[in-house]
């Protein structure tokens, strides 16, 4: 009863020291003029999750590496396990990015190529050097369309938690995998995101996966974002499909000549 | 029999694509912003107005072109324009609308190509036996990623980048507004690397580093790796913006020449872009490969 209706005083400070407690205002961090972390530059991930997001060693043309899943435990239902399985040993045709496909959300935030985000008031903007996508986080308190919608990277709604931004993702097609390994989800794939800056150059990405469809419960993935810092560093393309349909026209040359 | 029904096939595939393509376009008022319509005159009506208006500011006091825009003025089909006696412009499959030329300098209006180039863009090669890229889920390129559908300004309030996001298979052009060194000239992107500044109450963007791999029209004019341009952007009310851009090439043109439209806001409630993915649907294609079309890449420009 008398937590439910603290004096004004008591309410201020709670305030201020549950902020200590989450860190909420990490002095070190670039900020944006309406306070909050400054996303913006261009990161990357230093991982292997692209290929694999579980232990795994390494094999041709794949580094070996660590897991980014909590407990290195993905929880398939006894049906999807199998899909997953019969995935791993179709992945070199199976994988949908070998088509060069948009590669899905979150599978597009840990391809091993960078990407740049812009930030303003109402919008948090990622563009990237693959496949030239891009994802629009809308941070001015819109709700999701309504379904239903397959869109290849989501629909994406964003809000600040102190200093965390918590991005909720739904609307996706069953068609893009988790990565090469085969690992994969239904359309009624929901996502919660949450960047943390740690530092300047540093971003905590950690995402809660649920779809009822292929797992038995929420798992979750985390990560480390890398600012690029060489000084004139920039967003290039690496456009999977036309380099493909490129070296497919100079095969077509070869053989008319 | 099987060369004609081929014949006829590429005709209604090309149909499809292309008015799939025009349909995008708005069409032309009479008058846009007190100024007169016709591209020329609009352009030069347009500069005036310039002079004159104040735009709105963002929080940092630069012109605030945040928002939605959709391009007028504008024909997907050439920018060399479309007259009324164009046999084109009575096409049983595709009637071109006859519409006046987007380029505003030199005076006759024509790309000013050197003699090798004509065959190949004038509704040339290009035209004939190529898949236009656009149609491969490429880029537009610019300029005609401006005139296709709708597109989103993003200022953020640093002031380092102006990002300008396209409904166009989810191209993006990021614009440095940092002043950073140029990139080296063995770096091309399909969009090029872009560099912007701020002219008066205008964005002044030089784009270099292009590959070359883009039409800029449905009929197959271009340039090449070695083309250099300059767009200028300026509001001339509150949902008009001129739009110009100069483009040289010395491999390909004797001098510069200069298309210019409008951008007006895009003014439906709660409007948003959605994702256009294109590749990943994409069927039309491997049939155009099937009749004989051939893919671009510079192919013509390159092997010349």
């Amino acid at each position: 009863m008398r937590l439910a209706a603290p004096r004004p005083m008591t309410a201020a400070v709670l305030v201020v020291l549950a902020s200590t407690w989450t860190g909420a205002q990490t002095p070190a961090l670039p900020r944006t003029p309406d306070g909050k972390p400054n996303l913006q530059g261009i990161w990357q991930v230093l991982n292997t999750a692209a290929w694999d997001l579980q232990d795994h060693s390494a094999r041709l043309g794949v580094p070996g590496g660590q897991t980014v899943v909590d407990g290195n435990d993905i929880p398939y239902q006894p049906a999807t396990l199998k899909q997953k399985q019969q995935n791993f040993a179709n992945r070199a045709t199976a994988d949908p990015e070998t088509k060069g496909f948009l590669p899905g959300v979150p599978r597009i935030m840990y391809m091993p190529l960078p990407f740049q985000i812009f930030q303003t008031p109402t919008h948090v903007a990622m563009t990237f050097e693959y496949a030239q996508a891009v994802r629009i986080l809308y941070t001015n308190g819109t709700p999701h369309p309504r379904g239903p919608i397959n869109w290849w990277l989501g629909d994406s709604r964003g809000r600040w938690d102190g200093d965390t931004l918590v991005v909720d993702v739904v609307h996706f097609t069953d068609q893009t995998w988790l990565d090469r390994a085969g690992n994969f989800h239904s359309d009624a794939l929901h996502l919660v995101e949450r960047y943390t800056m740690t530092g300047p150059d540093h971003i905590n990405y950690e995402v809660t996966v649920e779809d009822p469809k292929v797992f038995t419960r929420p798992w979750k993935m985390s990560m480390l974002l890398y600012r690029r810092k060489e000084p004139n560093v920039r967003l290039l393309d690496y456009l999977p499909a036309l380099l493909m349909d490129e070296e497919q026209a100079a095969r077509e040359r070869a053989k008319t000549k | 029999m099987t060369t004609r029904r081929a014949g006829i096939l590429t005709l209604l595939v090309v149909a499809v694509a292309s008015l799939d393509a025009a349909a995008q376009t708005l069409p032309r008022p009479p008058v846009l912003a007190g100024c007169p319509t016709e591209n020329l005159a609009f352009h030069s009506c347009a500069l005036q107005k310039a002079k004159t208006f104040t735009p709105p500011r963002t929080s940092s006091g630069k012109p605030d072109f945040q928002g939605y825009w959709r391009s007028l003025l504008t024909m997907s089909f050439t920018v060399e324009g479309v007259r009324e006696d164009d046999p084109l412009a009575k096409d049983p499959f595709q009637a071109w609308e006859a519409a006046p030329p987007e380029i505003v300098e030199p005076a006759d209006r024509q790309i000013p190509y050197q003699p090798w180039a004509v065959p190949l863009g004038r509704r040339g090669v290009h035209f004939k036996e190529y898949i236009d890229p656009r149609t491969t889920c490429s880029t537009g390129g610019i300029p005609r990623l401006s005139l296709q559908d709708a597109s989103q300004i993003l200022q953020p309030p640093t002031d380092d980048h102006i990002l300008w996001l396209h409904d166009d298979h989810h191209q993006f052009r990021v614009i440095a507004m940092d002043q950073r060194p140029a990139v080296g000239k063995d770096v091309k992107l399909w969009n090029g690397i872009s560099r912007g500044r701020w002219e008066g109450n205008t964005l002044v963007v030089e784009t270099t580093n292009l590959n070359g791999y883009i039409w800029m029209d449905d009929s197959g004019n271009f340039y090449t790796d070695t083309a250099r341009l300059t767009e200028r952007m300026t509001m001339i009310d509150a949902d008009v913006m001129h739009y110009e851009v100069t483009i040289e090439d010395p491999t390909a043109y004797t001098r510069p020449w200069k298309v210019a439209w409008a951008l007006v806001r895009e003014m439906e409630a709660g409007f948003e872009l959605i994702e256009e993915s294109c590749r990943e649907g994409d069927r039309s294609v491997p049939n155009l490969l099937k009749l004989g079309r051939k893919l671009y890449f510079g192919a013509t420009w390159k092997n010349r």
